[in-house]
């Protein structure tokens, strides 16, 4: 966003009044970290309400805000449908179905991060391993992709050069997370997404004001489906208040990529996973869904009904389309929309709601990536006991990856890096991750062979079929000649539609067949009289 | 409704502000519900 209009001072003196808070707060989190369940879990003595923006600030970062909020701009409304499994699958089902079991069993078994929560479940360190790796190598492009993305945002915003920017914003966050640990991330997190509520619901009722109110704003937006550009039209686009039509390619993308595979996804997100063990007991975690059902509403709610609507602001402004006056790009739409119609102080607001939505988001990244390889992978190699030092370091080294990351991808991968990674984590752990906390004899073997299936399934179909992905990693090009294979139906479907269903049917055909062998059953019946006398 | 003609996407926010209630309803109901528990699982 460029602020153009602002006066520099006052942004400069909000941003450093932001900055010193931040300081504060991962301060506060050194002096009440003493040790590594301190570092890794707060503690588990963390308050619901930072419990639940924590979360929330963490679940949506600026490309669910700016990203997502854009292709609402293109797509229309339906991108509802994403808010709507936000906060059914997002909050309600993964905090009392998942959240209240995971913190249980993490605080009996002791488990202290998300690959060590299935490693001791399982009686695996395999388990640990495998998930401690997907998390070292996979996640290091989505967090590239979120210090690009703020990067971006703060060389435009604070008129500063790029690498300056991305520098600074890596040290920033790398010291609090490195010194502070989770509950440095935590205070943090909690800070930043009151910004981020508070940025939202202006964002809300200027918009609604500026155009004449709800049900003005929407009759203007439904009036404008004759301006559908005639290449999205083609591809199933009906109008900015409508559902595309059935099957078609833009149907597919909206169900498929963006509802299905952003709204499942969050289930398995190892760096939301380990909130729900920072805390004491199953009353905060009841606590905690009161406030985050009406967060995520405020966040995503907000940021695609806008979305949609600035298509009204810029035909009514500017006599085009949102998609038009942000020059062809999904990203500039928001950015656009928001300097354009909104007064300048709430420039700055907006600014600091957006910096703090990649700042949560990013310092909950390095935290869990650091913790996979110093505690995970490094402790579990060495086998040494539990370190502070370790995960610190573990942090340390994998700022430095992303930000190595940062400078080495192209673009083009980075900018599909949040939708690969949250299907990857659903495809690879969700099934897992959901008999571990609800098998009554979680079968190991099983475990490892959905865990195994999700993932190559999951990295094949992104690889050689799903031609956004396809495409731009070029293997299916380089091997068989053509950017993607199937048909055109077939590379429009979401890795996560086919990688899913295949790692719950192994999973479940595993524990089936383990079932059947004499041995399992006898200690099935083990297991079952032992949980009868705790 | 409210201006949305389309039954699928004003169904969506109703169920969107469904859930949300739902969050809501459940916190208030469970407030102290699950306090001080040792261990579980």
């Amino acid at each position: 966003m460029r602020c153009v209009a602002v006066n520099t001072l006052t942004l400069a003196a909000i941003t450093l009044v932001y900055l010193a808070a931040i300081v504060v707060l991962g301060w506060l989190g050194y002096r009440q970290t003493k040790e590594h369940e301190d570092y890794l879990v707060a503690g588990r003595r963390i308050h619901p309400v930072i419990l639940a923006l924590s979360y929330g600030a963490t679940f949506i970062s600026t490309s669910a805000i700016v990203g997502f909020g854009g292709v609402a701009a293109q797509l229309g409304m339906g991108l509802i449908w994403l808010t709507v499994l936000n906060i059914g699958v997002g909050i309600l089902l993964a905090f009392v179905i998942f959240g209240k079991k995971t913190r249980e069993i993490g605080q009996r078994l002791k488990a202290v991060t998300f690959p060590d929560l299935l490693g001791k479940r399982y009686e695996s360190q395999f388990m640990q391993y495998a998930a401690g790796l997907v998390i070292v190598v996979g996640m290091p492009l989505y967090t590239a992709a979120i210090l690009i993305g703020g990067a971006r945002f703060i060389e435009t915003t604070l008129v500063i050069p790029y690498d300056s920017a991305l520098l600074g914003f890596a040290a920033v966050v790398a010291l609090y997370v490195v010194l502070g640990g989770l509950i440095a991330v935590m205070y943090t997190d909690a800070m930043q997404g009151g910004i981020m509520l508070i940025g939202m619901t202006v964002l809300l009722v200027l918009t609604y004001v500026h155009l004449g109110g709800v049900v003005e704003a929407h009759n203007a937006l439904a009036g404008l489906s004759s301006m559908v550009p005639e290449a999205l039209a083609a591809a199933g686009h009906t109008g900015w208040t409508s559902m595309p039509v059935l099957g078609s390619p833009i149907w597919l993308t909206l169900v498929t990529t963006i509802v299905l595979g952003v709204g499942i996804g969050v289930l398995a997100q190892p760096q939301l996973v380990v909130r729900f063990m920072t805390v004491k007991d199953s009353k905060a975690i009841h606590r905690a869904v009161l406030i985050g059902g009406p967060f995520i509403l405020m966040m995503t709610g907000v940021a695609f009904t806008v979305g949609a609507l600035t298509n009204v602001y810029f035909v009514q402004n500017n006599g085009m389309i949102a998609l038009e006056a942000a020059g062809g790009n999904v990203d500039a739409i928001i950015p656009a929309y928001i300097n354009a119609s909104m007064p300048d102080i709430f420039i700055i607001v907006f600014m600091l709601a957006l910096l703090a939505a990649a700042m949560s988001t990013l310092s909950s990244l390095i935290h869990t990536m650091g913790t996979a390889l110093g505690h995970d992978i490094w402790r579990g190699i060495m086998n040494a006991k539990p370190s502070l030092r370790a995960s610190q370091a573990g942090c340390a080294l994998m700022v430095g990856v992303s930000v190595g990351l940062a400078y080495l991808m192209p673009v083009s991968i980075i900018a599909r890096a949040t939708a690969m990674f949250m299907g990857l984590c659903a495809s690879a752990f969700l099934p897992a991750y959901a008999a571990a906390l609800y098998a009554r004899t979680p079968s190991k073997n099983a475990a490892i062979a959905s865990l195994v299936a999700g993932a190559s399934m999951w990295f094949l179909w992104t690889a050689f079929v799903h031609v956004k992905e396809s495409s731009v990693l070029g293997l299916s090009q380089a091997i068989f000649g053509t950017p993607a294979l199937l048909s055109s139906f077939w590379q429009a479907v979401d890795p996560l539609i086919i990688a899913l269903p295949l790692a719950t049917l192994v999973l479940l055909g595993g524990m089936a067949v383990e079932r059947t062998m004499p041995e399992t059953a006898e200690k099935s019946q083990d297991t079952v009289e032992g949980e009868a006398l705790r | 409704m409210f201006g949305i003609l389309d039954p699928q996407i004003w169904f969506a926010y109703l169920l969107a502000l469904g859930f949300t209630l739902a969050c809501v309803l459940y916190g208030l109901l469970n407030w102290n519900a699950g306090g001080d528990e040792m261990r579980g699982g």
